[in-house]
């Protein structure tokens, strides 16, 4: 954009930025619903040039990228298209440390083929001591956070296995860990916690790699 | 039933199971029994997925039991601190930090934007109730702050004027000292007010010397070498008619630090 194409920037563009910037706080995703009724209202038809700027500002002012993870239902997600830095980050509250648990059930579902039963995570989870039915000294109501929170953060993705009786789910990656995170990234991580190599797992690897 | 047998790799159950369901489907003609036969083929494709799945990481095997107990070790579990399998199972939880560890680590495999916030905090909508107090309370602090300041100023300017009034009898009670000692040697305006030592000070006590001859109580003559002595006066009984003889000159001293040194 030319410095003069930057005048005729309507001004709900910079109200969907901070708007974006606000909803992001939780990591919901964003539905364009609430983005018609909150910014755009009757300027219906300037949605798409109204959306596209917005995610243009994001990038080019804060290094966010703008990601529509459901195209069908019109869900987005802002996710940093910054190089990684070296150093510590600043985490709110219990951020750094969901993040943990969240990198350690990603581990376990990818490698245990990108679908593992609710049971058999849990059984996992217990080697760590973390228990579905007792408050975790940091993550309080851990069932909750991972069933819920990290679902409704599109994280994790939760389904139902058919014909099972009482009913039984699987967990999968969700569509906000494909974009945040790699299959590659997340063998990395495995490798070094085990100091092996990540071809040590070779079907892991060729589809982390694919 | 049966689901962990037909699953183990090894058995052939879930092959033979859907060789019965055919042979069995040709016997039926009623729509139940179709339905019975639909339903158990849905339950064996889940059966043979789950096969599939184990046959796929049997290629290479993940053991999250190993991947746990290192996962405890990167997050500072004193391994060999533990002593039985059933302490492990129902033991407290990680040292503390555990977690803070593994999450600096995980935040570096995550593209996570950084949460957005207002640095001041933002409006709440429950403000109206705390803000009466605060009101309040304000008006409280202020009123005394108000009270507290007067007596302050007050005692600031007392203080001023009395050290000056006292500086002034001071140097009054020194000049009268001298001339007592030795009534005919008037002193040298410079020698008394001079302070060598600091150019300040010296200036003070020229100011302190301008109140005395303002009041009538010392008087500033120049002598033959037309230097100015000063020299104290008696409050004249004499009324007004004396003051009035004094001649009342102004003068304008300038003295620079120069000058002075």
């Amino acid at each position: 954009l030319s410095a003069r194409s930057w005048l005729l920037i309507p001004p709900q563009v910079s109200e969907l930025v901070q708007f974006l910037l606000v909803k992001d706080q939780k990591k919901i995703p964003i539905k364009r619903a609430d983005i018609l009724k909150n910014i755009i209202r009757e300027y219906r038809d300037a949605y798409s040039e109204i959306v596209n700027k917005a995610g243009r500002t994001l990038q080019e002012v804060f290094g966010l990228q703008l990601v529509e993870i459901d195209t069908k239902r019109h869900i987005y997600i802002l996710i940093n298209n910054l190089p990684r830095s070296e150093g510590q980050y600043l985490c709110r509250g219990k951020e750094k440390e969901k993040m943990g648990l969240l990198l350690v059930i990603l581990s376990f579902i990818f490698m245990k083929g990108n679908s593992v039963k609710d049971s058999a995570l849990w059984e996992f989870l217990h080697l760590l001591r973390v228990y579905p039915g007792k408050q975790h000294s940091v993550f309080g109501d851990v069932r909750k956070l991972v069933s819920e929170e990290f679902v409704r953060q599109k994280y994790l993705e939760t389904t139902a296995i058919p014909l099972t009786d009482p009913t039984e789910f699987k967990y999968q990656w969700g569509p906000r860990a494909e974009k945040e995170t790699s299959k590659k990234d997340v063998l990395n991580f495995v490798a070094k916690i085990q100091s092996k190599d990540p071809k040590f797992w070779a079907s892991q690897y060729s589809e982390a790699m694919a | 039933e049966n689901r962990e047998s037909m699953l183990n790799s090894k058995s052939n159950r879930l092959t033979e199971a859907l060789e019965e369901a055919n042979r069995l489907f040709d016997g039926v003609c009623r729509a139940r029994e179709a339905a019975l036969d639909a339903q158990f083929l849905v339950i064996a494709s889940n059966i043979g997925k789950e096969k599939a799945n184990e046959l796929h990481s049997e290629m290479s095997a993940f053991d999250s039991t190993a991947f746990a107990e290192d996962l405890l070790t990167f997050m500072g579990v004193n391994r060999t601190e533990e002593t039985d399998d059933s302490e492990d199972a129902l033991g407290g939880f990680l040292p503390s930090g555990a977690w803070q560890t593994m999450g600096e680590e995980a935040l570096k495999y995550f593209r996570r934007a950084p949460t957005f916030h207002y640095m001041m905090g933002s409006f709440k909508s429950e403000s109206p109730v705390p803000k009466q107090r605060i009101e309040r309370q304000k008006k409280a602090s202020r009123g005394k702050a108000e009270q507290a300041m007067p007596a302050q100023l007050k005692k600031m300017e007392v203080s001023h004027q009395e050290a000056t009034e006292k500086e002034v009898e001071r140097i009054l009670r020194i000049l009268q000292t001298h001339f007592e000692n030795d009534p005919n040697t008037p002193i040298s305006f410079f020698d008394f007010v001079i302070d060598p030592n600091s150019f300040a000070r010296t200036v003070e006590n020229m100011f302190h010397v301008s109140f005395l001859i303002k009041d009538g109580l010392a008087k500033i003559r120049l002598d033959e070498d037309e230097l100015p002595i000063i020299e104290p006066l008696k409050p004249s009984g004499g009324g007004e008619e004396d003051i009035r003889a004094g001649a009342r000159n102004q003068v304008v001293i300038s003295l620079d630090q120069r000058e002075w040194q």
